[in-house]
């Protein structure tokens, strides 16, 4: 369906004009604004949709959608401060499993999904893992800041974090003194958070170090004790001076390869995680980054791109489980228990508060081996069941009639155009669809359980 | 009317049928017509007693007071049972509970088979309107099976003389003079036919644990129900339940239990009503009289030696008094937990730290005598309330040497103080700070966070201020100073007329669901927030769930349960006093 009277990627970026894959895409007979693309945009933009979204998205065409996703009309404000409420009561409880079923929810019903799903994404990218930080509160408020800057400006969101108490825990920098400057902090904040490696040197880690002592983390709280603090002059990425840490931050901001690092990163998660884009792709959205360090604005420009509604990003990545799971119960119109959930996500592989290591899930390939396909499916088979441990939650029979498709078949057509946008291969339809119905309802949920299961439903 | 379930007018059906006046020929005992296999067999005998409690105007009016109750009826598929009810009083020329009781007067017994067999015998009392209300059900059944385009089924068929309906398919049931009887599955009405057509010779009836069972049973009661523990047992969930637990604790409260349902061949279940409470008796032919059975520290090796009554204090939510021989349990520990768990290796090192190196089988436990009181209770705050309100508890402990243990007491509970202290401390926590208030004019020792500046800086640890007093023989071993100065109250009361103990008695509990709800109610919103993430609810919906089962356990009133050891037979008493 999306590939109707288009041409397949082609195999060299550098072959990609930069001015046209940056401009806004606008619908035409040849790239016609449709169902694949509606359902393309909410995977990547969000963690799927229902059937009202993905039709009222048809008839408001990409901008207007894409506008309101990066900015409901809805008290998202006010969503969230409940939610932090929630959040922060069931912190007392001293373990990150108090918290990982609030987080689910609130991806399950905000009303602003974008930008769960960029806290999400900083939370790969600032990778802190809750078992070393050992302070539920701490990391409540670390996923609180991430989201306050989700999709503000990079620059606060990186000054605020280099004080977080749970960072500095995580950074072993909870107490950092001059006579032994911690090197983890700094160097966490070159390699993985804005440079990349190949663009500082050890020298420079040593120097930053010195000029974060004097913070410490006393009772969860960040204090800096000015006589534990380095005052002398650093050497820093070739800038020398009395530099304390926010001095620091400036410094790698001021580098051209911390938007670089940015825009590639989310290059990955909006466009494609299978072909690695060219500089020339990269630099105009560096470049204009680099000004304001804008995250809706950079986040915008690439979901409005020709390239974002083009082959190159279509099911060019695959989904993280976080993404596969809450695409069949968003799809379905319903919540499911987050505490079961949170756990069978871990088991998937994606432990939200607990990355594996400090540079995040690596994601792409590494979500899918043959045991992961197998809980896949079986984690889908378990939210699609009528009984235990999802407490039938889930309904396709009744979600398809609620739409209007009463028979086993309508219904099942229904499901296919709902998870897969129709856009499979006929043969694969017709074996989705060619199996006797016994109860129509059971039938159905064995049917969105085979769709779900596809591989074209594993692809973002 | 075509919208309500089929299955819910055989139900209906199976409680509203009349038996004709030419058929009150004596008809067997219904347990005749049930397979010996069965695993579960009740009997009310008394159907009017329910009847009346269930339709008790008190009751109604407490019902229909609750504001789910609004709610619930609201939805258009309640409405409709409502139409259907209506409907079939207005068509019986009587009210409700007045069809109920004629129509299951003559008794109602219902069984649980394998292979999920499940059989309804309803025995009427009045049968002047069985033929007019089969038809009324059937002609319903029809024209609802032809609406679904499925004619066929409704059908009959004629079995053993008898002819049996099906209204879904699936159900099957026969009237066959004074009865109905009622099957969920077709093999189930087969089975009963069968056993009628033989006289019953290999039915329930002739089972001898069944009539052990309802010798042991039957008097003063409205319903009875044998339990098959021969068969049941076998079942591999309950076997797994039965087994040998490795938790020390359920081990220590529900010892003797296990053992006598393991042991069991029966299991009696006896019902009586009388005003508003409800006494459910349970017997079990398992042994557990062995004196050197492992199971032997659970009961009192005299008759009249049994659990102390319970202890009474303000804002009491519960409380348990056991009989159990603390000495005895620990040093049958090896009967009961073969490995050597690294939780029972830590256990033992801690208690040889609190205890200065004491044996604690019998320098320690053996200084307790079998009598322990349990109390758990609402408390109160004197700053601010923590953000989750737990109950205090405390169990109350007879010494057999007070003046010399209560020292050795004493020190332990300091050590353990001064252990959580250094422990919370290495986490930068706040530690308890140790104190002597005297109260009533016993001195007792008692640990206290200081408490937060603002109500926001409560913690749950706030909850507990560990308090421990030896009043006479007594050692009180509280989770807040308050209950333990309730309890020194509470026992000081007793000294001039000290409790009897209750002879054979080897555990008693005693709820209070309305101080339960009360606590309940203060942790409303954690509950509500538990709900959304455990079953995935909205908040509205968590909300309404909560706020029913606030409700309802507010209005269940007091239970109080006993464990007793007679004459090689264990008993069971609930008694259940509705509000």
């Amino acid at each position: 369906m999306f590939a109707q009277n288009e041409t397949k990627p082609p195999p060299d970026m550098k072959t990609i004009d930069p001015q046209w894959a940056w401009s806004p895409y606008q619908p035409d007979t040849r790239r016609p604004w449709n169902l694949a693309r509606a359902g393309h945009l909410y995977r990547r933009a969000a963690f799927g949709a229902d059937w009202n979204q993905l039709q009222r998205t048809l008839d408001e065409g990409p901008r207007r959608t894409i506008e309101r996703l990066l900015a409901p009309q809805a008290d998202v404000a006010a969503f969230n401060q409940q939610f932090d409420r929630y959040e922060t009561s069931s912190a007392a409880s001293n373990s990150t499993d108090a918290l990982r079923p609030w987080w689910l929810m609130r991806m399950m019903q905000s009303p602003h999904p974008l930008l769960e799903k960029m806290t999400l994404f900083w939370h790969g990218h600032f990778a802190l893992s809750g078992a070393k930080v050992k302070n539920t509160r701490l990391m409540s408020r670390y996923v609180q800041q991430l989201r306050g800057e989700a999709l503000g400006r990079f620059d606060s969101m990186l000054t605020a974090l280099s004080h977080d108490p749970a960072v500095l825990l995580d950074r072993d920098a909870g107490a950092n003194r001059k006579s032994k400057p911690c090197e983890h902090a700094p160097r966490e904040l070159m390699a993985g958070t804005c440079l990349g490696n190949g663009n500082f040197s050890e020298k420079d880690i040593q120097e930053a170090a010195r000029a974060f002592t004097g913070w410490f983390v006393l009772k969860g709280q960040v204090r800096f004790i000015p006589r534990e603090y380095d005052s002398d002059a650093k050497q820093i990425l070739g800038e020398r001076g009395n530099f304390n840490d926010t001095d620091v931050v400036r410094l790698l901001l001021k580098q051209p390869a911390t938007p670089r690092l940015l825009v590639r990163k989310l290059y990955r998660l909006l466009i494609s995680e299978t072909d690695e884009p060219s500089d020339a792709i990269v630099e105009p959205l560096a470049q204009s980054f680099a000004a304001e360090y804008d995250i809706a604005a950079l986040v915008g420009l690439m979901l409005r791109s020709n390239l974002f509604f083009s082959p190159v990003a279509y099911r060019r990545r695959i989904k993280s489980p976080v993404e596969f799971t809450l695409g069949i119960v968003k799809g379905l119109e319903a919540t499911v228990p987050a505490v079961r959930l949170g756990r069978d996500l871990a088991d998937l592989g994606q432990n939200l508060y607990e990355p594996p290591t400090s540079a995040g899930w690596p994601g792409g390939r590494h979500w899918i081996n043959p045991a992961t396909s197998l809980a896949r499916a079986n984690l889908a088979f378990a939210l699609l069941s009528p009984k235990k441990p999802y407490e039938g939650k889930l309904d396709p029979m009744a979600v398809a009639q609620k739409h209007g498709h009463q028979t086993g078949e309508a219904a099942e057509r229904f499901l296919l155009d709902l998870f897969l946008q129709g856009d499979v291969e006929t043969t694969v339809r017709e074996a989705v669809l060619k199996h006797k119905r016994s109860e129509p309802s059971q039938e159905l949920r064995r049917t969105a359980h085979i769709i779900v299961s596809l591989p074209e439903f594993q692809l973002a | 009317m075509s919208r309500v379930p089929i299955a819910i007018l055989c139900v209906i059906l199976s409680l509203s049928t009349w038996q004709t006046a030419q058929s009150a020929a004596p008809v067997p005992p219904a347990a005749r017509w049930i397979p010996q296999n069965a695993l579960i067999a009740i009997d009310i005998s008394n159907p009017k007693a329910l009847i009346d409690l269930a339709f008790n105007p008190q009751i109604i009016a407490k019902v229909k007071s609750v504001p789910a109750y609004k709610q619930i009826t609201s939805k258009p598929d309640v409405q409709q049972l409502f139409g259907l009810f209506k409907f079939l009083e207005a068509s019986l020329g009587t009210d409700w509970p007045t069809a109920l009781k004629k129509s299951t007067g003559g008794g109602i017994t219902l069984a649980a088979c394998p292979d999920d067999i499940s059989l309804i015998i309803i025995d009427a009392q009045d049968g002047k309107m069985l033929a007019r209300l089969h038809k009324m059900f059937l002609n319903i059944a029809k024209d609802d099976a032809k609406k679904k385009g499925q004619p066929n089924r409704v059908r009959s068929a004629v079995y053993r003389d008898v002819t049996g309906w099906t209204f879904n398919g699936k159900e099957t049931h026969a009237l066959i003079g004074n009865r109905l009887i009622f099957a969920n599955k077709s093999k189930g009405l087969i089975n009963m036919l069968d056993l009628r057509a033989d006289g019953g010779a290999k039915s329930l009836y002739a089972l001898p644990a069944y009539q052990a069972a309802k010798k042991a049973s039957s008097t003063g009661t409205i319903a009875s129900a044998f339990v098959n523990m021969g068969v049941l047992k076998h079942v591999p969930p309950i076997t797994k339940v039965l087994a040998n637990n490795q938790n020390p604790l359920a081990t220590l409260l529900f010892g003797g239990v296990t053992e006598a349902l393991q042991d069991s061949n029966w299991l009696a279940l006896g019902l009586g009503i009388k005003g508003n409470t409800l006494s459910l008796h349970a017997t079990v032919d398992g042994k557990t009289d062995d004196p050197n059975g492992a199971a032997s520290f659970a009961f009192p090796d005299m008759l009249d030696k049994g659990a102390l009554p319970n202890l009474v204090v303000p804002r009491r939510i519960a409380a348990m008094s056991i009989w159990r021989d603390l000495r005895a349990f620990y040093a049958a520990k090896d009967d009961f937990f073969p490995e050597r768990t690294s939780a029972l290796i830590f256990f033992e090192n801690m208690m040889g730290i609190f205890f200065s190196g004491r044996d604690l089988t019998e320098d320690v436990l053996a200084e307790t005598h079998p009598q322990v009181r349990i109390v758990v209770a609402e408390q109160t705050f004197a700053h601010g309330t923590p953000p989750t309100k737990l109950p205090a508890f405390a169990a109350v402990f007879q010494l057999r040497n007070p003046e010399k243990f209560a020292l050795v007491a004493e020190e332990a509970w300091q050590k353990a103080i001064g252990l959580i202290n250094f422990t919370r401390g290495q986490q930068a926590q706040a530690g308890m700070i140790i104190r002597q208030p005297t109260h009533n004019g016993t001195t007792y020792t008692m640990a206290y966070f200081l408490p937060g500046e603002k109500d926001a800086e409560m913690q749950i640890y706030h909850n507990f201020r560990p308090s421990l007093a030896t009043i006479g023989n007594s050692l009180i071993l509280s989770s807040t100073d308050e209950l333990a100065e309730d309890l020194i109250d509470s026992l000081k009361k007793q000294r001039n007329l000290p409790p009897k103990a209750l002879p054979s008695t080897n555990s008693v509990v005693e709820l209070d669901t309305t101080a339960l709800a009360s606590i309940l109610a203060a942790n409303r919103d954690i509950l509500i927030r538990n709900n959304i993430v455990e079953k995935g609810n909205t908040p509205q919906k968590a909300t309404f769930e909560i706020d029913l089962l606030l409700t309802i356990i507010q209005n269940l009133g007091r239970m109080n349960l006993s464990l007793e050891n007679r004459h090689s037979l264990n008993y069971a008493t609930l008694q259940w006093t509705l509000n």
